[in-house]
């Protein structure tokens, strides 16, 4: 039996170095080549993580605008795998390379201290996504999780008619964007008092998660009319759940936040679900502002909000076009 | 002049050390292909600031590992003492009144799951594998499913620079030399080291298991508790996701130090080099720019090929 210990530990250890992420994740985020810096101004982007699709596109749109730029400044990016204290030793690593403008999007507040380091450093910090604690940061870029909340409360309140059963199915309970895209729902939905909302659990933003409570939440033989998923994945999770138990007959509203993957909008289009919202991808933006911060043009906001786009059957084909970057 | 048998002793010393001089080696030469960002006095303090942490939990591991245990809970424990510490410091609580609390929780929290193994005779991986999953339920229920914040700069001092490094270096390094000394001078250090080796015949030396057991597993949870303190002041906030996946860390630098996963052989300055070599190896993958999870196929055979060497030299020691 003791031999038993150092082979499942073992086995542990292989898996937490995980080479099958390798290969799915080369392909779509890249590696940065060690640039021969020259005298080009160094910009880096710490990533939080790179494993769900809208991070990816995040990736995608970043890298292909610091493409753009690759005769202004050189570009290195690194990515903490969803771990703060990852996130923290890569910040402080990165600024022994004397970076001049770095982008972070923050894998949570954990990370306060290490992007305050780097302000006080006096490199311009530019936070895409998520905010830290305090005001050390130049520049904040990211979409308004209220406001999506807002809009799709109302979507769904005009499209129930004013009464119903929502089932929400939220995200990890400790992220911002989890508690915005609830309170924001919410908050519209005090126009409608007809409509009941169900809180699900926490399915922490993963299909597999949000399918699994579907299934167990559909034994209780409860009417909804619509599913509010905290993102896509999960609201196409409960859908995959739904279908499984109902191969016919009609099928609730199921509604996403993000789209940025083509697979939502081909349900949508399919009419699988009705509608998603975008969740903008900053990427791009702050790698604009860091190049015009290397020319000695300040932006005039020093927090930028993109705006969001509904998804629904009428402009899916538009929101395809404008939209070449989305994963798959 | 030196006698033969002294230089007998050296190259056995060598022999079985190998592994350890294979990895300074390894990495002295992958550090030379960016050795002016590398090798400067920044990164220097930034390498032991990083290693402080997981270190911490591997020196505490070894001893867990030693006596033919293993803990998977520590990531968990660091997880639900940084949210204990928090909530206290926001709260208002004395600094040094929830340091004192913070330490006697860890220990506590060890001494008992040590105490779970000893009289349950369940296997170590199974009890803490459900201390890990219980503890992380804990402190998510602890916070309300938040993060604890506000903390402000009350446990600056512990990751302060002072004489030149960052103070939890310091007590890296400090608690790095007393576990030494513990393992290696204390009656209680050999007994670890016979309950590892063959707890039949450390019983029928008269060597009490359950103490021994007990002991080491408290002294882990002890080094969880001091690391938990440091990853507090440097995280400024409580979550009750943090720590997640630390255990394999801790496992993974103890192995890489040459420690048997099987007990009773190892020793610390193996696992203080494979910890160091770990964050080396982690901070030379950002400064090359190597992408994370191409990074992280690479550490797994930079891993095995470590443990193999190292595997090679205790076979030519026994």
């Amino acid at each position: 039996m003791k031999n038993l210990i150092p082979l499942l530990a073992l086995l542990f250890i292989a898996g937490c170095s995980s080479g099958g992420e390798t290969n799915s994740a080369t392909s779509t985020t890249g590696t940065t080549p060690p640039v021969a810096s020259g005298d080009k101004p160094l910009v880096v982007f710490s990533q939080a993580n790179s494993q769900d699709p809208w991070r990816k596109v995040f990736d995608a749109s970043t890298k292909a605008e610091a493409d753009k730029h690759a005769a202004e400044f050189s570009y290195e990016t690194q990515d903490a795998s969803g771990k703060s204290e990852t996130q923290n030793n890569m910040i402080e690593t990165f600024l022994i390379k004397n970076p001049k403008v770095m982008l972070v999007s923050p894998n949570d507040l954990s990370v306060t201290k290490a992007v305050e380091t780097a302000f006080d450093k006096g490199v311009q910090v530019i936070l895409l996504d998520r905010d830290i604690e305090g005001e050390k940061y130049n520049y904040y870029i990211g979409g308004d999780n209220t406001e999506i909340g807002r809009q799709a409360g109302k979507y769904v309140g005009e499209k129930l008619n004013g009464k119903g059963t929502v089932l929400m199915i939220q995200g990890i309970a400790n992220v911002t964007a989890t508690q915005n895209r609830r309170d924001g729902f919410m908050e519209s939905l005090k126009a409608f008092p007809g409509i009941k909302v169900i809180l699900g659990d926490d399915c922490g933003f993963q299909r597999q998660k949000a399918r699994a409570y579907m299934e167990s939440f559909l034994q209780k033989n409860e009417a909804i009319d619509c599913v509010y998923g905290h993102n896509d994945e999960m609201a196409i999770g409960a859908r995959l759940a739904w279908d499984a138990a109902h191969p016919t007959g009609k099928a609730p509203m199921f509604v996403g936040v993000d789209g940025c993957q083509k697979e939502v909008v081909d349900m949508i289009k399919a009419g699988k679900m009705d509608a998603t919202f975008q969740y903008p991808t900053p990427g791009a933006m702050g790698i604009q502002v860091a190049s015009d911060l290397l020319k000695g043009n300040k932006p005039k906001e020093r927090r930028i909000i993109l705006p969001t786009v509904l998804v629904d059957k009428a402009s899916a084909d538009k929101y395809l076009a404008d939209n070449p970057n989305l994963a798959n | 002049m030196r006698t033969l048998a002294q230089q007998r002793s050296w190259i056995s010393i060598f022999q079985k050390y190998q592994g350890l001089v294979g990895l300074v080696v390894l990495l002295i030469g992958a550090a030379l292909t960016v050795r002016d960002t590398f090798f400067s006095p920044a990164n220097f303090a930034n390498i032991l600031n990083q290693l402080a942490v997981p270190g911490l939990l591997a020196v505490g591991m070894t001893f867990v590992i030693l006596t033919g245990g293993i803990d998977l809970s520590v990531g968990s424990l660091i997880g639900l003492l940084n949210c204990v510490c928090a909530t206290w410091l926001v709260a208002g609580k004395s600094t040094p009144i929830t340091i004192i609390f913070i330490l006697a929780l860890g220990t506590g929290i060890g001494a008992i799951i040590g105490g779970l193994i000893s009289v349950s005779k369940m296997q170590p991986f199974v009890v803490t594998l459900a201390a890990m999953v219980s503890l992380r339920g804990i402190a998510y229920v602890y916070t309300n499913n938040g993060t604890v914040s506000g903390l402000g700069s009350k446990l600056d001092f512990l990751i302060a620079p002072r004489f030149g490094l960052p103070t939890n270096a310091w007590i890296m390094v400090f608690v790095t030399i007393v576990a030494s000394v513990i393992l290696w001078l204390t009656v209680f250090g050999r007994h670890v080291y016979a309950v590892g080796g063959n707890a039949q015949s450390a019983r029928y030396a008269g060597i009490n298991l359950t103490k021994t057991r007990i002991g080491a597993y408290a002294i882990n949870g002890l080094c969880v508790a001091i690391a938990s303190l440091i990853f507090t002041a440097r995280n400024t906030n409580g979550a009750p996701d943090a720590g997640g996946g630390f255990e394999l860390d801790a496992i993974t630098a103890v192995v890489v130090g040459g420690t048997a996963l099987i007990g009773g052989y190892g020793n610390i300055v193996g696992t203080f080099l494979g910890a160091l070599f770990i964050v080396c190896l982690n901070v030379l993958l950002i400064l090359k720019g190597v992408n994370t999870y191409v990074g992280m196929g690479w550490k797994g055979i930079v891993i095995l090929v470590a443990v193999y060497l190292q595997s090679i030299g205790r076979n030519q020691d026994s």
